[in-house]
């Protein structure tokens, strides 16, 4: 054979190689121990010594194309391979993904969580205390009297002891200043429980109130904290009200009221005043040297209006379609 | 407290809108519950706090609004009445302090003379008080208008002299309404030579009560001390108009001016023959107080800078009077309408509130700083967030559940009743959460949910000692072999355990061991107690497949609940650097026998291997073809380093061999 057909024969076959398997039979042909290029260059002892090196030359030139084509070659089918693999990888995006292991967290927690952020960076320490409670901590050291209506056994649920669920966070209050003793700065979260039930209470719900006591606190100071925590909760826009209240253990009390933006209802929520004397020399500090201020609120109620409950009692409910939205 | 708007605006000689009327009682802390329209007139409901007595009338309203606005008031004032006969009966205060004034008057021989005035009447029906007979309806009509509560008695079934005392061991009255009451020797009562005739403040008795046949009767008007009053009518579970306004305090200058307010209206109606007022009072008839406070104390409390003048003619126009002077201190007398008035923060609420809260400053206040302490609610919050990351949905339940359903369960020897519970299914102190989040299982489960991850941190009660203790408990329940489309696995033991052994993990709680339960609610073979320290601090396992039944369920959930009040972490942890030298790993594989533990085997391999060995993971169990008879296979993935050298191929040679020898010696178990 001569060298043009020998090369003709070998762009042919290449170009017909499909398969890992083509390639190596390809590289025996032309490139084996019995192959037609090392055949080929078998013939040079019989040439004559003058025409030796052309021949020479130009085989080897064969043998690099031949080398060239099994490279390109290589490359093709391995890429066939890959794309082939590929394929049978292909999924469908579309479909969900295998686990979906997110819970939420209950409205209420986001709530707290929202209030005791602002009064946590603003340097009060969060405080807690017990749910059972004696009639001295929840009543007589907030300068609550005895006949007052709060004590009745309409409010109030009592155990069989005589003590009793606690009907609001502050007995936290007395318990932090005995054991923390001044100046303090607290926030208290947690559970209180009053005999009442219908579409706005709850027999059990969550309170959270705040405390500062130290020298020359003024209703000013008050007033300050009570707005920079509106306008981080509600937003700087929202309309506020300080009216006059009453609370046994402060004084002056007030009521704050936002205005709803959409009835432009006024809304109330939360009370606060001026620590009542008795209750800081009751709490073992001397009302001469101290004062303080407190407030305090109902998270069932910032919860409604954070996210726009009607009914208390669905907070109550546990229905995971409610706490997964 | 209902009144007409109508009635006001006469009050405080002026026509401004109700709207802007109610905002300014609501400023200065008399509060509008609703507005009602009635008979071409106005029903404005007020919802006063219980300082406030002051308030309780038409007349009081009118005064602070009178004041806040800085206008006139007219005050009811004292005109003097001459009676045509002598009052015959005697009165006699017994209880001197509870009672310190009494005024009566006799009334016959009463003709009518004109009609009786239609605003009367429908005062008292916007007020929601029932007409009973004419002179009833103007005492009440004149109570609502001044807040003197006053009563009528049928004089002709007064037997002897009118005497106020505290009620006699057994005594009893009938009160109007047929209500019986068993008085105690701290209840004031009026009574006759006889008998009770009345609850003193609160309400008169039935069978001395006027009706259209009484031909001679009695008004009595008195100031009763507030304290006896209070608290009274609702021990026995009611209020009345009297009891409102005489335990928040009536003003004890009012009793006669009222009484005479009373006889005119009588005289204009009627023809009549009066008798002369009979007052009798005592040396424990209240004086005005006296509160001394200085201007700086004011300012000081509200962050103002208010001058002595201005805070004088504020307190004045409360008809709270400067009487005396010094160099510090400015001294008032408080009037005898308001019993809220007794210490300097009572005055300087009253500047307050004319001055109007709204118009105080806001002043910053920097002066607290206190060390950042990590709070056990800032920990609880974090142990939330594990939970939710891990999938789990946080759910509230109520403290208090069902008796009966921790008596089905039978743990209900540890709880805590309550005595007055709101109703059957809320009567006592929950012991577990479990039965909370069983039931949050069926009502989800009902409403067609077919599986549930749900959790709950709250408290658990226990009558030992009155103690609570706050729980963390989690539920996981599926019905379904397909959570999803490729998500085969159902919910396990092993599942609940994985949770629960990365949450000490994270909350660096070490020493935890797992041992085979004693909680009674779980399974007994499928459930472990968890102990920290050798300290039990909670339970996880399947539910007992016998309380299902009583739990309402047909299928077994997963269950854990564990004391968090000892877990809580307080300091970091320190990091150790990591080594630069590199790790050797190799797999063993023992056969023992199948009852050993993974713990006692784990235990063997920690203890053979003391040198290097940083970790033992065990990846697979296995028993069946290849394993003898009672034997299991276990597999281990151990690795072994060194922070100080690279271990060569002999050291960790000699460690394999430690192990491989104490599994031999302690366990019995082969390598395969």
């Amino acid at each position: 054979m001569d060298l043009d057909a020998l090369k003709a024969n070998l762009k042919k076959d290449f170009q017909e190689i499909a398969s890992q398997e083509e390639i190596n039979q390809f590289k025996v042909k032309y490139l084996g121990k019995k192959g037609q290029i090392t055949e080929l260059s078998k013939n040079i002892k019989n040439l004559p010594s003058k025409e030796r090196p052309i021949f020479g030359k130009e085989i080897s030139e064969l043998r690099n194309l031949c080398e060239g084509f099994l490279d390109s070659a290589q490359e093709k089918i391995e890429s066939l391979i890959v794309n082939e693999s590929l394929e049978k990888d292909r999924i469908d995006v579309t479909l969900p993904g295998s686990y979906k292991s997110q819970g939420k967290l209950h409205p209420l927690t986001i709530t707290t969580k929202k209030i005791t952020d602002f009064f946590s960076s603003k340097g009060y320490l969060i405080e807690d205390g017990p749910e059972i409670e004696t009639d001295y901590y929840n009543f007589d050291a907030l300068n609550i009297p005895k006949d007052h209506p709060a004590r009745d056994m309409h409010d109030t649920f009592y155990l069989e002891n005589g003590n009793l669920l606690r009907t609001h966070t502050s007995p936290v209050q007395i318990r932090s200043i005995e054991k923390r003793g001044a100046p303090l700065k607290i926030i208290c979260p947690g559970k209180v429980y009053r005999s009442d039930a219908d579409k706005t209470h709850t027999p059990m719900f969550h309170q959270i109130e705040g405390l500062v006591i130290t020298k020359n606190i003024n209703f000013g100071h008050l007033k300050n904290e009570i707005m920079t925590f509106i306008d981080f909760f509600f937003g700087p826009d929202t309309k506020v009200r300080f009216r006059p209240s009453y609370f046994p253990f402060t004084e002056p009390s007030a009521e704050v009221d936002i205005m709803d933006k959409k009835s432009k209802n006024w809304l109330e929520i939360m009370g606060c005043g001026l620590v009542h004397p008795n209750v800081i020399d009751m709490a073992g500090l001397d009302s001469k040297k101290f004062s303080g201020f407190a407030f305090g609120m109902g998270i069932e109620r910032m919860a409604k209006l954070l996210y726009e409950i009607e009914d208390m009692r669905s907070l109550f409910s546990n229905d995971i379609k409610f706490l997964s939205q | 407290m209902k009144v007409l708007f109508s009635r006001i605006t006469e009050a405080i000689n002026a026509k401004p809108k109700i709207e802007s009327l109610c905002d300014d009682l609501t400023l200065i802390g008399i509060e509008v519950d609703e507005i009602k329209s009635f008979e071409g007139d106005k029903i404005i409901d007020f919802d006063l706090t219980p300082n406030r007595g002051d308030c309780f009338s038409v007349k009081g309203l009118a005064r602070d609004y009178c004041a806040f606005k800085g206008k006139k008031f007219s005050s009811l004032k004292k005109i003097s009445f001459k009676g045509e006969t002598k009052f015959t009966k005697k009165i006699k205060l017994s209880a001197r302090e509870a009672c310190s004034a009494y005024s009566a008057v006799s009334i016959s021989n009463l003709k009518s003379k004109k009609k009786f005035p239609e605003n009367i009447i429908k005062t008292l029906k916007a007020a929601g008080i029932q007409s009973i007979h004419p002179l009833v309806d103007i005492i009440n009509f004149v109570m609502l208008e001044s807040g003197q509560p006053m009563h009528v008695f049928d004089q002709d079934k007064i037997q002897g002299d009118i005497e106020v005392r505290f009620a006699k061991s057994k005594e009893q009255i009938k009160i109007l309404g047929e209500k019986n009451i068993k008085l105690t020797n701290d209840c004031l009562v009026i009574a006759d030579t006889k008998e009770t005739i009345a609850f003193a403040g609160i309400s008169g008795g039935l069978n001395h009560s006027v009706s259209k046949k009484t031909k001679n009767f009695i008004i009595e008007s008195a100031f009763f001390d507030p304290a006896v009053i209070k608290g009274k009518a609702r021990r026995y579970g009611f209020q009345t108009d009297a009891s409102q306004r005489f335990e928040r305090g009536v003003d004890f200058n009012l009793h006669e001016i009222a009484l005479i307010e009373v006889l005119s209206i009588i005289k204009e109606i009627y023809q009549a023959d009066i008798s002369e007022i009979e007052t009798i009072k005592n040396k424990y008839f209240p004086k005005k107080k006296l509160i001394s406070i200085s201007p700086k104390d004011v300012n000081q409390k509200l962050g103002t800078n208010l001058s002595e003048n201005r805070i004088k003619s504020i307190l004045n126009r409360l008809e709270i009077k400067l009487i005396k002077k010094n160099k510090i201190n400015l001294t008032f007398e408080v009037p005898s309408h308001r019993f809220d008035l007794s210490i300097k923060e009572d005055l300087i609420e009253e500047v307050a509130r004319i001055v109007g809260y709204d118009n105080l400053p806001q002043i910053k206040n920097d002066q607290v700083s206190q060390h950042y302490e990590k709070s056990k609610h800032d920990f609880i919050n974090e142990m939330k967030i594990f939970m939710i990351n891990k999938g789990f949905n946080e759910v509230i339940n109520y403290s208090f559940l069902d008796k009966q359903a921790l008596e089905n369960l039978g743990i209900e020897n540890k709880s805590i009743s309550i005595k007055n519970p709101l109703n059957n299914s809320l009567n006592t102190l929950r012991t577990s959460l479990l039965p909370s989040l069983a039931t949050n299982l069926v009502f989800n489960i009902n409403r067609g949910q077919n599986f549930l991850n749900i959790f709950e941190i709250g408290k658990s009660f226990s009558n030992t000692s009155h103690s609570e203790a706050l729980y963390l408990a989690g539920l996981v329940y599926d019905d379904e072999k397909f959570k999803n489309w490729n998500t085969k696995q159902n919910y396990d033991f092993f599942f609940l355990k994985g949770v629960l052994e990365d949450f000490f993990e994270e909350f660096r709680i070490e020493k935890i061991s797992w041992k085979r339960s004693k909680n009674d609610l779980l399974h007994p073979f499928a459930s472990a107690d968890i102990h920290l320290k050798n300290k039990l601090i909670g339970s996880i396992g399947s539910v007992n497949p016998k309380l299902l039944k009583s739990l309402g369920l047909s299928k077994a959930f997963f269950y854990f609940e564990i004391k968090i009040e000892s877990l809580l972490r307080k300091d970091l942890r320190k990091l150790l650097a990591p080594s630069i030298y590199p790790i050797s790993q190799r797999d063993f594989s023992f056969e023992i026998d199948k009852d050993i533990s993974y713990e006692q085997v784990n235990e063997c391999i920690q203890n053979s291997s003391k040198n290097f060995l940083i970790s033992s993971r065990i990846f697979d169990v296995y028993d069946g073809k290849n394993i003898s008879e009672g034997k299991k296979s276990i597999a281990f993935r151990l690795s072994w380093g060194s922070n100080k050298k690279t271990l060569s191929e002999e050291d960790v040679n000699n460690e394999a061999n430690l192990i491989i020898s104490g599994m031999k010696k302690k366990l019995g178990a082969l390598l395969r």
